[in-house]
């Protein structure tokens, strides 16, 4: 359930990161939005920005009973905010806009208070997957590597001697590739690495994955 | 334990009783609110208004009504309900006995 938005996700922020490549930032694409029964353009790179935040206020007030009510007045407040900062000359709403009502309105964990408590930060789960991107053969190795943060390079090393040392490596290289899953999705990588899976790190680890893939065609 | 940390929480203690106390005085819009407890430092980001004006609500301290707003979206002006002034009522008694409390504290030599 989790991996069909995630992929989606990915997929969308790839296919924006493609377009705002393609167009140098030479022109930026204006998103039509509705806040608050408002109509307002918005750059791109601005909305990306505002729904984040905006899907993290959500999730922020899930707990609460009228988070309908919440967020309907947040928004409200928002499109009054956006509203103010236009003009005849200032159409589109820009990252700086939206920079600036995300200080006034402040941080999702500033607003419910967790932020300022002392609980910990959430527990990253941490799951052994085969890693597609490292791997020479099955991504066993570079999946164990990434597991227990060691370098792929040692467990290729004592497979290698199990393979030498009477054969057993293999049976057991082939059962681990057959049971371990692949790390598909942005998601399990992130967890196969043990760091939590969070809006923003789903974020950097695409910009990393897409400027790999750009250098590799070297564009 | 940092001093921000505990800052922090003792602004939220009060907060709900700031909120209630700035309408007690007259009907106000959010923002109004908001910069009242702005100035007097009790609130640091707007956001964290919003949560609580809604429990108000729903506890029955608090009723609301709709106005236009020269700018943007209709506007809700909240005010104190018959319940809301009796527990405020309550609240500035018990802060009361509280800042006395702590001062007899502070000040036993």
């Amino acid at each position: 359930m989790h991996s069909i938005k995630f992929n989606l996700y990915i997929c969308i922020t790839i296919l924006v990161c493609i377009n705002r490549y393609l167009i140098k930032k030479t022109m930026k694409v204006t998103v039509n939005i509705n806040l608050g029964g408002y109509a307002f353009n918005v750059d791109e790179d601005a909305y990306d920005h505002l729904r984040q935040y905006m899907k993290s206020l959500e999730k922020e007030f899930s707990g609460e009973s009228s988070a309908a009510e919440i967020m309907a007045d947040i928004e409200g407040r928002i499109a009054e905010l956006f509203k103010s900062r236009l003009t005849g000359y200032k159409q589109v709403i820009t990252m700086k806009d939206v920079e600036e009502i995300m200080a006034i309105l402040g941080a999702p964990e500033v607003i419910s208070g967790s932020g300022t408590s002392d609980e910990p930060p959430p527990r990253s789960q941490r799951r052994i997957y085969r890693d597609p991107d490292g791997r020479i053969i099955g991504g066993v190795c570079a999946g164990l590597g990434a597991y227990f943060n060691w370098d792929p390079l040692i467990w290729r090393v004592i497979f290698v001697a199990l393979v030498l040392a009477g054969g057993f490596g293999i049976a057991l290289y082939l059962i681990l590739w057959i049971i371990v899953p692949e790390a598909r999705t942005t998601a399990q990588k992130l967890e196969m690495r043990g760091n939590p899976v969070t809006v923003e790190n789903i974020k950097d680890s695409v910009k990393q994955e897409f400027e790999t893939v750009k250098k590799n065609m070297n564009l | 334990m940092n001093t921000e940390n505990t800052k922090a929480q003792m602004r939220k203690g009060i907060l709900e009783y700031c909120i209630l106390a700035v309408l007690s005085r007259n009907s106000c819009y959010a923002v109004d609110i908001i910069n009242e407890l702005k100035k007097a430092e009790v609130i640091v980001v707007e956001g964290t208004l919003y949560p609580l004006l809604t429990r108000q609500k729903n506890a029955g301290l608090l009723s609301y009504r709709w106005e236009e707003s020269p700018q943007g979206p209709p506007r809700k002006y909240y005010e104190l309900t018959e319940v809301g002034k009796i527990y405020l009522n309550e609240l500035d008694k018990s802060w009361e006995v509280l800042v006395e409390s702590v001062n007899q504290i502070r000040d036993k030599k």
